[in-house]
């Protein structure tokens, strides 16, 4: 479970991110909707860790992302950006087993669960190739195989989908749906409304670092008596532009 | 920061840089192959252009001077001991002449010479040649040697004519005894190049590993899943300085492995210089040799740090090279401008200067001017600047504001 209390973020005098809070149940897909400059990959890089919250905090599988930053760490796993960023001179499975070494798994265990995840995504053929020369699916595969090596409980997707092309979303699509089937807590961010619509249980809407409206779609819809997500979007964030 | 997690970076990243052909091949071969035949070229043409300058020196007449009797004052009594200078034909145009190349000395004699040799009377020879080209310049010496020991011939004559002793013109002889240390001029290029090599290489040889272990993450987007791991941040950043460090040492070791195979190739090139002893000789205490291994090793870790905190505020690997280049001009300017300085010029406040303590300490050691204080004082300094060096690049990685500048 991931528990978001009043974070905030602040560059400078610019505040990127506005006391928001939220919660997200086991097996559940949360989705930060909202325009580019919104707010979203700064709150996904604070629960990443890699941004210091100026004030809030948040409980990440039972750590406080202020107090055990490195507990935190232990039970995430992320995926940011469309592009799959991959050592190209390292195989699929030295770039794989690199991430499950740095999140202090023991060598039996890793290269056993490396067998597995070949075996889940299909990458048994070219596990032990180098990644420079894959095609882009084969990177994707191998980029999803490192997100999840350490088995976190929560994962986060930061656009996950953005510059990619149909069969390439369809497999990030696909994946997260199997990190939901397998229990994880996922926040998911974006500002594709047919994703967000498809994917997420539930859906909080950011707009220049505040969280203007949180629910699932149904009571979005209701609550501001709308026919569809695109209209509460338009309504919401238009209202405050 | 946990020893697990710098190791595992480490050895990571010295497997995948090993794995890059272009850097081994800028960092190792190219270095081992371009030094022999840089040696070899070099070592090539200044032989030849030294047997040029003192083998090969023509010298024509001028139309007016090209008579018999000056001809045969030339051949017979100012040249006749020097084979080397030949004379041949007479130009109407002196500068042409030596311009086009056809001679490399044209010479003007007085006509009324003898008449005035007979009276006494001091005559001129006027030598034309051009003083911009190296090799007229060289061979300039010899010829004007041939004049003067003729003039001092004459002169010897005529005194022998008066009855007088020759060797009251010589009151003083002066001898020359080289009292450098253990034949210490012989190594004088070697004291020249390897301190500015040396400096130069290590600001040079980590710049490909540091542009590649920080910007280049970043830009292939493998930075942001790294910083998410369970490895902290300083764990990183010193898994990567580690690998900076090692592969600026193994650039500095290929090259001075150039420098051996090029030094056996061409065993005289680093004893190029008048007066030296023609080998290279050293007699360098063990302890100032460590000393000065140290301090260099340790601008070599000051290096890496900075790099590494240059690679972070980056937000490209195009822009890391370009701040990157910047470094080399700074590792440059001490090393060309200490070039010439020979072990006893050195001074305290350079022990103590950053870069240039690692150059002087090397100075020193090869000139056999050993001063332990001095050697001691480059190596502290050395070290607080690894150190703060090294505060700095863990300061650069842990501001959000140039980690995530793009």
């Amino acid at each position: 479970m991931l528990e978001i209390i009043e974070l905030t973020k602040k560059f400078g005098e610019v505040k990127a991110v506005n006391g928001i809070s939220f919660q997200v149940n086991e097996g559940e897909i949360f989705g930060l909707l909202g325009e580019n400059g919104a707010g979203k990959t700064t709150t996904l890089r604070m629960l990443a860790t890699m941004l210091q919250p100026t004030s809030g905090t948040a409980i990440l599988g039972g750590y406080d992302l202020i107090r055990e930053p490195e507990k935190v760490r232990s039970r995430i796993g992320i995926l940011f950006g469309g592009e799959s960023g991959l050592y190209d001179r390292l195989t699929a499975a030295e770039n794989i087993a690199y991430f499950g070494r740095l999140n202090n798994m023991d060598e039996g265990k890793l290269k056993e669960r490396i067998r597995e995840l070949a075996k889940v995504f299909d990458m048994e053929e070219y596990i032990d190739r180098r990644a420079g020369k894959f095609s882009k699916g084969m990177k994707q595969k191998v980029a999803f195989a490192r997100s999840i090596v350490h088995n976190p409980d929560i994962m986060l997707f930061d656009e996950p989908t953005s510059g990619l092309d149909v069969s390439a979303i369809r497999n990030v699509h696909e994946f997260i749906l199997d990190c939901k089937a397998q229990g994880k807590t996922i926040v998911l961010s974006s500002h594709t409304m047919s994703e967000v619509e498809k994917l997420c249980d539930r859906i909080g809407i950011i707009h220049k670092g505040n969280l203007v409206a949180q629910g699932t779609i149904a009571e979005l819809l209701e609550q501001h008596s709308c026919g569809s997500m695109e209209e509460v979007f338009v309504k919401l964030v238009g209202e405050k532009l | 920061m946990s020893l697990k997690h710098v190791w595992i970076v480490f050895k990571k990243e010295v497997k995948d840089i090993s794995r890059d052909r272009r850097t081994l091949l800028t960092n190792l071969l190219i270095p081992i192959i371009l030094m022999p035949l840089l040696f070899t070229f070099l070592g090539g043409s200044m032989k030849k252009m030294e047997k040029d300058i003192t083998e090969n020196i023509t010298v024509a007449l001028t139309r007016e001077s090209d008579t018999e009797e000056i001809r045969n004052l030339l051949e017979n009594e100012v040249f006749k001991n020097y084979p080397n200078i030949k004379l041949n034909g007479s130009v109407d145009n002196p500068a042409e002449a030596i311009q086009n190349d056809k001679f490399r000395f044209v010479i003007d004699v007085e006509k009324d010479f003898s008449s005035r040799l007979e009276q006494g009377i001091p005559y001129t020879i006027t030598i034309h040649y051009d003083q911009s080209d190296t090799k007229s310049s060289g061979s300039f010496g010899i010829l004007a040697e041939a004049i003067r020991s003729y003039s001092q011939k004459t002169v010897k004559n005529r005194l022998i004519e008066m009855n007088i002793d020759p060797q009251i013109l010589e009151p003083v002889t002066i001898q020359q005894v080289n009292a450098a240390k253990d034949n210490a001029s012989g190594n004088f290029m070697i004291m020249m190049m390897l301190p500015m090599m040396a400096s130069i290489l290590i600001a040079v040889g980590g710049i490909p590993a540091a542009t590649d272990l920080v910007a280049g993450e970043k830009e292939r987007g493998t930075f942001e899943p790294l910083l998410t791991t369970q490895a902290g941040r300083m764990s990183v950043l010193f898994g990567k300085y580690l690998t900076v460090t090692l592969f600026s040492f193994v650039s500095v070791i290929a090259q001075l492995i150039g420098v051996v195979i090029g030094g056996m190739i061409n065993p005289t090139f680093f004893t190029m210089v008048e007066g030296g002893s023609g080998e290279l000789s050293f007699s360098i205490p063990t302890g100032a040799l460590l000393l000065s291994i140290l301090t260099i090793i340790t601008l070599g870790m000051v290096f890496s740090a900075v790099q590494l905190a240059i690679s972070t505020y980056a937000r490209s690997f195009k822009e890391a090279q370009t701040y990157l280049s910047f470094l080399i001009f700074a590792a440059m300017i001490p090393s060309y401008a200490t070039m010439m300085m020979q072990p006893d010029d050195l001074q305290l406040y350079m022990f103590i200067v950053p870069l240039l303590n690692a150059i002087a300490s090397l100075k020193m050691i090869l000139g056999s001017v050993i001063n332990y204080t001095y050697l001691g004082i480059g190596l502290g300094t050395s070290l607080i600047y690894v150190i703060l060096s090294l505060m700095f690049a863990a300061w650069m990685f842990n501001k959000e504001k140039y980690l995530f500048r793009n």
